[in-house]
């Protein structure tokens, strides 16, 4: 059985103001396992933050429940901060204090002992890449170094679960990526991250499940996988393969296969469309052939959201 | 969890400590006591006949009571403000609250953190000021009158911890500190120059016109039996009571009325003024300082349930 770290069954939120009602979260439920990357992928105004901030105990759910770390999230929200680290959306740090000060100040809060902080800010500082900078004040800080620090102050306590939202926005490519290596990093090391975004060109390929929401439902849910079976039987399945000779004897014989509606010879590949799984006769057909390469398709990310956000439709 | 409420003291204390805001107020207290001092010793020297019935240590117990009036509040709001607003709105309260810490003991630091604050500013005021008073001015303070200097740091205290707790209750409610600002100098003018109008308005309406002055003596000094009081004194007199009356619940009054205690004089044997005792001062206000410390503790009972209910991310 899959251990999860987070496991949210059908929440809602409704915010109340003068001008009416807002549905942020309506009826939300997801699993994100153990040791996973797991992307939240929405666009803005979808519920993302909400849901992150009820996860962690900033908010309380209207209805509904969710358990991280096996902790219930209104009942025991100070165990879970015990072992959460976020990086919110719309933080600040204390801009007239250091990258150091601005730590100390958290990892005590964070109930760090004071003989182990130091050392702990001095890692976390490391990671991020951030140790020269220790001592000068924060609002010397370009947006991606603050960016780096917000996620040195998430890693302070060492935590089993990341929940970092928006974590790339405003950062430039290089800062980017480097940010996503160092989640691809952490994820190897055995943390779980949940990392939302509405950005799926910037983290939907480091990302190996996700939840898509939309208006605050979750509209399709798992791994790429998994989310990717309803999108090939509703798209078709797609491959890919090169062979060394015999390309045109090749592509007459794959238009033969049954359920194949396209082939095509695209940059040195060819591309196969069918309504079916041809795996088996792909195989059959090409062993003939000096294979070089053979592959079925995955759909990415974007394709995926653009697909579930349409309805599944074609 | 107390330790976490005094982490959160430490950081605002040390931040203080580092802000011109702080010292700029501290300053300002310093000038308005030297000023003060200034004042008092002119007004003894400078008026034919005055010293024959006051002394320059009384004056100088007058114009702090003025001082501690007006720049005390300015203390308390320029600490209270900004505690849980400028936190919002720099967004680092989203950090704070992501750790395992408590709401009331984030709400409780600031709360230690002021009360220290307060009584440093107050302290070191008087400490800077009083020998200056005594060396540049030539004010001969006695025991008994540095006695009372120093405990008027007592109300002036409260009074600052009152506009305070009135700041925070602001500053909880509002998203903006710039906001919590305005509302609260906004109260700080209406207690200190706007009701006093009022309660003069209110008592010349009903009493109506003054009576006209007759040449009689002023017979209203205390401790001269016998004396019949003028229509203008009882008409002063009952003036005083309606404006008291109205100013009752005001901050700035109930503060006056303590240190007016502190500092009341009664006719000696020998036909001079001097103090009345410490116990009977207080006994005299401590209906005052109760007032004051209750105020304190109802705004910051207010502050507490709406923090508390608030949630902080949307």
């Amino acid at each position: 059985m899959v251990e999860l770290a987070i496991e949210v069954e059908n929440l809602v939120k409704v915010y109340r103001d003068r001008s009416g009602e807002v549905r942020a979260l309506d009826g939300v439920s997801f699993r994100v396992p153990k040791g996973v990357l797991h992307g939240l992928f929405g666009p803005n105004g979808s519920g993302k933050t909400t849901l992150i901030s009820i996860l962690v105990g900033l908010q309380l759910p209207t209805s509904g429940s969710a358990r991280v770390l096996g902790f219930d999230s209104v009942r025991e929200s100070l165990e879970i901060r015990k072992r959460v680290g976020l990086l919110p959306e719309n933080y600040g740090f204390y801009e007239y204090m250091s990258a150091r000060e601005n730590l100390e100040y958290l990892g005590r809060l964070d109930g760090i002992p004071p003989s182990k902080l130091k050392e702990r800010i001095n890692e976390v500082l490391e990671l991020v890449g951030l140790r020269e900078w220790a001592d000068a004040k924060v609002k010397s800080f370009s947006r991606g170094m603050t960016q780096r620090l917000a996620l040195a102050q998430a890693l302070l306590k060492d935590p089993e679960l990341l929940l970092l939202d928006e974590p790339t926005l405003g950062l430039d490519p290089q800062g980017s990526a480097e940010f996503k290596k160092l989640m691809e990093q952490l994820v190897r090391e055995g943390r779980t991250i949940l990392v939302s975004t509405h950005l799926l060109h910037e983290l939907g390929h480091v990302c190996t499940h996700a939840a898509l929401i939309w208006r605050g439902r979750v509209v399709a849910q798992g791994s790429l996988g998994e989310l990717s079976i309803k999108y090939r039987e509703a798209r078709g399945y797609t491959y890919e393969l090169a062979v060394a000779e015999g390309v045109e004897e090749l592509l007459s014989e794959l238009r033969s296969i049954a359920g194949v509606s396209y082939v095509a010879l695209e940059n040195d590949k060819i591309r196969v469309r069918a309504s079916r799984d041809i795996s088996e006769e792909l195989t059959a057909v090409t062993g003939k052939y000096r294979v070089r390469y053979l592959a079925p398709l995955t759909p990415t990310w974007d394709e995926l959201y653009r697909f579930y956000y349409g309805g599944g439709e074609e | 969890m107390i330790e976490k409420a005094l982490v959160v003291a430490r950081k605002e204390i040390l931040e203080n400590l580092k802000s011109a805001r702080y010292w700029g107020i501290v300053a300002i207290f310093i000038l308005f006591y030297l000023a003060a001092a200034s004042y008092a010793g002119f007004a003894v020297r400078g008026f034919a006949g005055m010293a024959t019935f006051t002394r320059a240590a009384f004056e100088l117990g007058n114009q702090a009571v003025t001082t501690f009036q007006y720049v005390a509040p300015i203390l308390g709001i320029a600490l209270g403000f900004s505690a849980i607003a400028a936190e919002r709105e720099k967004g680092t309260i989203r950090l704070v609250l992501s750790r395992p810490i408590f709401r009331d003991d984030f709400i409780n630091g600031k709360v230690i953190a002021a009360v220290c604050l307060i009584t440093l500013a107050l302290g070191v005021s008087t400490a800077v000021s009083l020998p200056l008073a005594v060396i540049v001015q030539g004010i001969n303070l006695t025991g008994e009158d540095l006695v009372r200097l120093l405990l008027l740091l007592l109300p002036a205290t409260l009074l600052a911890l009152v506009y305070y707790a009135m700041a925070l209750f602001v500053s909880v409610l509002s998203s903006r500190s710039g906001q919590a600002l305005v509302i609260s100098l906004v109260v700080w003018i209406f207690f200190t120059f706007i009701l006093p109008i009022v309660a003069s308005l209110i008592a010349f309406q009903v009493l109506g016109p003054p009576p006209a002055f007759t040449g009689r003596p002023n017979a209203t000094t205390p401790g001269v039996p016998g004396q019949e009081p003028s229509p203008v004194a009882q008409y002063r007199t009952q003036l005083n009571q309606i404006t008291s009356s109205v100013q009752f619940f005001s901050p700035n009054a109930r503060f006056s009325s303590v240190a007016n205690a502190i500092f009341a004089r009664q006719r000696t044997s020998a036909g001079s003024f001097a103090y009345v005792s410490i116990a009977d001062a207080l006994s005299r206000g401590w209906l005052d300082l109760t007032i004051l410390a209750a105020y304190t503790a109802v705004f910051i009972a207010l502050s507490y349930v709406v923090f508390l209910r608030r949630q902080e991310v949307r």
